[in-house]
């Protein structure tokens, strides 16, 4: 099947979001979203490179743009499926959970929601340079309105600094593409921008200054837009004042634009640069993990506290990406996924919250157990699976990530050596101590300890008016916020009990991403004096003597 | 294999004294029999499957809001079916069979290659020898018993509250059993966190009571950094040994054994250490014991009592192969352990909640039992794990009862001759065996087990100081557990009623608010005097029976082994991984006082225990204003007013933790915040977005305000002045490096 109508067709669920009636769009773009959701599915299952690492399909040549080596190029590897589903699953449950938020100006929110959806799967699906930045960059446009229109209260301040933060970084990723593309026109006489060929020439033909210079490009909107410390300033903002739908799309699918760029793009095409710049990204990642951590634990309000916790949980997606070794790569794609999982539910969860009291202020309110038991049941779950309790999603990547981070040492047995070590793990393990106390802490206040309803004292008659709490909702959540979460949940649990399937399907994936890494990463240790042999080696004489 | 086995039981079955020097010479280089795969006991999955079932059917139970006990009968009913299934296992195989590991299905599973080093499998599936089947008899056996009684114990809270209870404690049946059963250590790991879970859950029952809520945080986190470490072990290992599955592992020590470790090799146990030491609250991580109190009583006996907080001993009883190859590790697992039973006791003796006495005690047995691995009998630990594991099981659960039927009271200065208050007698002498097994009165389960380490800590030189430690600490052990009977349960009738209701979970209440709090649900709260204990029924009277024949069942081994014949539990021991710890080996010759390690341990051992007993006897029951007289000379004096000052505030650890870790934090955490918004949000990114306003300011007046615009210009200005320099910079140097 020809992956183009998942572009295709939310463009036209776009279209007729925007165009229908105002009373039908949020159903025109759940339907369009459910479509391109079941669509994506069979592409799923037609899919036929899951274990190999291979692109498909590999034929699209052409297109209009081909005289400037621009082809319409589309499909992926295994990777690319994974980060599809994941958006085309999330689509439609993130819009589910706008239906009684947003009731202003309904056309356009869903209209732009299906073109965000519409960017993302361009993002995803193209092997060229040039059209995957189209994706990456239009996917700015719906995401600036969608805060600007229907946020909060500083939604202008957040939707701008949202906007040219992410969009200036892009900036300088867009121009070391170009300068690579340009190198390659050099050698070749003929513009391309697939990102394969790009990919080989810059790690075969390009100097070490120069992949140098071209990775830190590449970084530049890439950790932007992850983002890593200490780039993150946007993020806390967009999404304390982004619509609860924009802030999970944001957390769930936006975020990892900026890791899959570094898998696909910057890792494979400058790897002497990403070797050179590893302990540089190593210490942010950590930074990451421990800084944002701690600003975690002394936030009030729910929602920047879960917007804080995303960047500390990126780090460990960074400090996987820069362990240069399978258990670290494929770590970092599974937590990629999973937290894509796990911090959009809680933002849904905080969004009905927010939707019954108005308030995310963590002191104003207290025991909801009580008061809201089923919605407690799954805060719960989502904090557990974020604190990275095995059994859940986060544990696979957190634990890989960090073990990735730990064995990458010049002089280690598993055939990928790397430049970090234990005691970059070991330092980011702090994270895990810290990820539960800011997490349990979020527990801690507004699940468990005695009941405190916001806004309760206003109403002395709140008896009276039964189930009905605020807003026309019921007081627990209904039984469309149930099925939002009971999908998500299932995920979190599925994936926790048997990460066997990803595992082994960005198994030759990871394996090709690493391909040019063990040389450099020798290369790199021996000029800087570390020539030790690997472990078993050594072991293996120790015994022999 | 099984030759090998054989010989081995042979060689075991002529020891004679507890395994003494014979068996010895033998075990010390012991091989470990090899593990082999056994599709055919897949059926064992169900004692993982049953628990989980009826974790699912409690969720239903919750969701459907239930209000009859019919989660409870799942839980009994998966807990009883997992332990006919252990059981089943068990009698098929016998204590000598070769250990076999069952596959269940691929979890964390990958490789680039293949073997060591070049994979990563750490799969669901099982490792089952002697000693994973000794801990899980008593697991799933106490398990079972504990739920039936929190079956009656939590009758007040029928209702998505039961039903909440009764998911947490098939959760943590779940877990335990994964981490006992598990092949490698990455499971072993699902299982260590999930037991967390479970009683963070369990803790945090009472969720309205914020204590309850602070103490299972608190649980939660300490346990976390024990984790840290543990992980780093699993890490580490698979550096080392490039595999994280036991039987590889077991074999791969062994070829280690010969060669030389490096620093991050002898770095392993410690980590190990580390996490063994946080699930089972020893130095330093224990504070958080005493306080998961804040739970539901069976879940005091069952979690943070009989079994989970063995899980660290189990730990490094599993890693014996390894901890044996790193004497420094030994020692250091033996002071701790010896430390914290020392600690734990003092805290223990000045406690006025009787909850409270027997978490410390807990520490403190769970000290001796690191103690005993540490000084090198496995057999020890895990004998001193078995028989703890029903007395202090039956301990905790006479306390529940009296808790229940008291309506919350657990001050000991406000209950006294429970043994004459009708309904109560039961209660009372099975907590009198209890008592007499923790403080190990002679021909206990309790001496027996005590002894066994205390001998082997005595036969060393090395370690004979730990040996005196755990003397002196068994004198304060007797002393504050028969504080505990002789003032609660002797002495003449006189009890005050507590003011805790069971933290209702039930709406209705709720609408009542908290007038009607007075007057509670159950009928024996009446302030007014006529207040009628609530005397405990079957299901907790049964359960105290059986738990206590148990306890004393349990003493059989201890007999044999005084009497030179094979035991049960050496028996499991010696046929595991830890089979070179699987003695006691004691010396004959005298180590002090012209006495042998045995005599020396016994003589003192009882002296210490009757003389606990005693003072206990005189100063809470023949004379009760005798201890207060005693606190009020001390407090009173300056010289010793430290000392009951800082036993009653816990020698002020939890402030000390305070100070260095949770302020430093605290404060930290908000100039970071700080930090963030003003200095790197406020200033770096905020003032360079000004940098293009002030530029458009500056070239042009008729400046429109839109911010984006300039921004971008800006950026893509600088962009290409960036462009140029590196293309030319590039293009004189870059061709040749």
């Amino acid at each position: 099947m020809n992956p183009l109508g998942l572009i295709v067709l939310p463009v036209i669920g776009a279209a007729a979001a925007a165009l229908g009636p105002a009373r039908w769009a949020k159903w025109t773009a759940f339907v369009a979203s459910l479509a391109v959701f079941a669509l994506s599915v069979v592409v799923a299952v037609q899919f036929p490179e899951w274990r190999t690492g291979n692109y498909w399909p590999n034929t699209n040549e052409g297109g209009a743009l081909k005289a400037f080596g621009v082809n319409m190029l589309l499909g992926g590897d295994s990777v690319n499926m994974l980060l599809l589903l994941l958006t085309t699953f999330m689509m439609p449950l993130t819009l589910a959970g706008s239906f009684t938020a947003v009731t202003e100006r309904e056309r356009e929110y869903y209209g732009w929601f299906m073109l965000l959806e519409a960017a993302l799967m361009l993002a995803f699906l193209s092997r060229d340079l040039i059209l995957f930045f189209v994706g990456y960059e239009f996917t700015l446009v719906p995401m600036y309105f969608l805060i600007s229109i229907w946020g909060g209260q500083q939604r202008r301040a957040a939707a701008i600094k949202f906007f040219i933060f992410t969009f200036m970084g892009s900036i300088f990723t867009l121009a070391a593409a170009i300068y690579v593309a340009a190198r390659a026109a050099d050698a070749s006489g003929a513009w391309d921008f697939s990102i394969a060929g790009l990919t080989k020439f810059g790690s075969e033909s390009l100097s070490n200054r120069e992949q140098f210079w071209v990775f830190l490009g590449l970084m530049a909107g890439f950790a932007i837009k992850t983002p890593v410390f200490p780039v993150h300033t946007w993020l806390p903002l967009a999404h304390d004042q982004a619509p609860t739908g924009g802030s999970v799309i944001l957390a769930a699918v936006l975020l990892k634009l900026g890791t899959y760029g570094v898998y696909r793009l910057a890792l494979p095409m400058a790897p002497a640069g990403a070797v050179e710049l590893a302990t540089f990204f190593g210490v942010l990642g950590v930074l990451a993990i421990l800084v944002t951590a701690m600003v975690c634990w002394v936030q009030t309000d729910a929602k920047k506290l879960i917007a804080y916790s995303s960047v500390s949980h990126m780090g460990f997606v960074v400090m996987g990406l820069f362990a240069f070794n399978p258990i670290g790569m494929q770590g970092s794609v599974m937590y990629m996924v999973c937290h894509g999982l796990s911090t959009g539910a809680l933002f849904l969860c905080i969004g009905m919250m927010y939707e019954r009291f108005h308030t995310k202020e963590m002191d104003a309110m207290s025991g909801l157990a009580r008061h809201m038991p089923i919605w407690s049941t799954f805060m719960v779950i989502f904090t557990l699976a974020s604190v990275g309790l095995p059994g859940l999603n986060g544990f696979v990547g957190e634990f890989l990530c960090l073990m990735g981070t730990f064995v990458a040492e010049h002089d280690q047995p598993a055939g990928y050596p790397g430049v970090m070590g234990p005691w970059f793990a070991v330092v980011a393990g702090v994270g895990l101590i810290l990820g539960a106390m800011y997490l349990l802490l979020l527990l801690g206040k507004i699940v468990w300890g005695p009941l405190k309803v916001p806004g309760a004292h206003d109403d002395p008659h709140e008896h009276a008016h039964g189930d009905k709490g605020h807003g026309g909702l019921p007081r627990d959540l209904s039984f469309r916020e149930i099925a939002i979460l009971v999908p998500i949940a299932a995920a979190c649990l599925g994936i926790g009990v048997y990460p066997k399937i990803m595992l082994d399907v960005t198994e030759p994936s990871a394996a090709n991403a690493l391909v040019a890494f063990p040389e450099k990463v020798n290369a790199w240790n021996a000029a800087h004096g570390k020539t030790a042999p690997a472990k078993v080696a050594l072991q293996a004489q120790e015994v022999s003597r | 294999m099984t030759f090998a086995a054989s010989m081995l039981a042979h060689s075991l079955t002529l020891a004679p004294g507890g395994g003494g020097d014979a068996a010895h010479a033998s075990l010390a280089d012991a091989p470990i029999v090899a593990a082999t795969a056994d599709p055919s006991l897949a059926w064992m999955g169900w004692v993982l499957a049953l628990p989980a079932i009826s974790a699912v059917l409690c969720a239903l139970c919750a969701a459907f809001r239930v209000k009859n006990k019919l989660p409870a009968i799942c839980t009994v009913l998966a807990l009883g079916s997992a332990f006919a299934l252990v059981l089943k296992l068990y009698l098929a195989r016998g204590p000598g069979a070769a250990p076999v590991t069952v596959h269940l299905w691929d979890w964390m599973n990958f490789g680039w290659g293949g073997g060591p080093w070049k994979s990563f499998q750490a799969d669901v599936s099982l490792y089952i020898d002697s000693l994973t089947l000794l801990w899980m008899l008593f697991v799933t056996g106490l398990g079972t018993l504990i739920a039936l009684y929190a079956s009656e114990y939590m009758e007040a809270e029928r209702g998505p509250g039961y039903a909440r209870f009764f998911f947490g404690v098939s959760v943590f049946l779940l877990a335990m059993s994964a981490l006992v059963m598990a092949d490698n250590l990455v499971l072993l790991y699902f299982g260590w966190e999930g037991v967390g879970l479970a009683s963070y859950l369990l803790i945090g029952f009472y969720y309205r009571k914020p204590s309850a809520v602070a103490a299972a945080k608190k649980a939660f986190i300490m346990n976390r950094v024990g984790d840290l470490g543990l992980a780093v072990g699993i890490w580490l290992i698979w550096v080392n040994y490039g595999t994280v599955e036991f039987g590889a592992l077991f074999q791969a020590f062994d070829d280690a054994a010969r060669g030389v470790g490096g620093w991050d090799r002898s770095l392993i146990p410690f980590c190990l250490m580390l996490g063994a030491f946080g699930k089972s609250a020893q130095l330093p991580l224990f504070t958080w014991l005493p306080d998961a109190m804040e739970g539901p009583t069976p879940v005091s006996a069952l979690i943070h009592a009989a079994t989970m907080v063995t899980a660290g001993v189990y730990l490094i009883a599993r890693m014996q192969p390894l901890f044996s190859l790193h004497p420094d590790a030994m020692a250091t697992v033996g002071w701790i352990g010896a430390l914290t039973a020392l600690l734990a006791a003092t805290i223990g003796m000045a406690q006025y909640d009787i909850k409270r006495v027997f978490a410390y005690s807990t520490i403190s047995q769970l000290g001796y039992m690191f103690m005993g691995l540490g000084v090198g009998t496995a057999f020890g630990a895990a004998y001193h794990v078995f028989t703890h594991a029903f007395f202090k099981a039956l301990l905790f659960l006479t306390a529940g009862a009296v808790m229940h039927g008291f309506a919350g009271q657990l001050d000991l200065r406000h209950l006294s001759g429970l043994r004459r208050v009708p309904g109560f007698r039961i209660v009372s002498w099975t907590m009198l065996i209890g008592c007499l097994w923790l403080s190990a009165f002679p021909y206990s389960a309790g001496f027996f087990s005590k002894d066994l380490i205390l001998v082997q800590a005595m036969s060393s030189p090395r370690f004979q100081m730990l040996g005196w430690i755990g003397l002196g600490t068994a004198a304060l052990t007797a002393y504050y557990t028969f504080r505990v009977w002789f003032r609660v349960c002797a002495g003449p009738v006189a009890y005050a009623p507590g003011d805790e209701d069971h933290g209702h979970d039930d709406p209705a209440h709720d609408a009542h608010g908290h007038a009607a709090h007075g007057d509670d649900a159950h009928g024996h709260d009446d302030h007014g005097g006529a207040f009628h204990p609530h005397a405990p029924r079957l299901a907790i009277n049964s359960v105290l029976l059986l738990i206590c024949a148990g306890a004393i069942l349990a003493g059989v081994p201890g007999i044999q082994a005084l009497r030179g014949e094979q035991n049960w539990v050496q028996e499991m021991v010696s046929n595991s991984s830890a089979v070179r710890a699987a003695g006691v080996d004691h010396v004959t010759e005298p180590v002090a006082f012209g006495m042998d390690p045995h005599k020396l341990v016994t003589v003192f051992g009882t002296g210490a225990c009757l003389g606990g007993i005693a003072i206990a006897l005189w100063i809470h029951l023949l004379d009760r204003r005798m201890a207060d007289r005693l606190r009020t000379a001390l407090l009173s004096n300056g010289l010793t007013r430290w000392l009951p000052t800082s036993m009653e505030n816990k020698w002020y650890v939890d402030e000390l933790y305070h100070a260095l870790f949770r302020l430093p934090a605290w404060v930290t955490s908000h100039l970071l915040h700080f930090f963030d918004r003003h200095f790197i949000d406020g200033l770096l990114v905020n003032g360079l977005g000004r940098v293009p306003v002030a530029m458009g300011r500056l070239f042009q007046p008729l400046y429109n305000g839109a911010l984006q615009g300039y921004a971008g210009t800006m950026a893509g200005g600088l962009v290409l002045v960036l462009a140029w320099v590196a293309w030319k910079w590039l293009g004189a140097t870059g061709g040749a490096a």
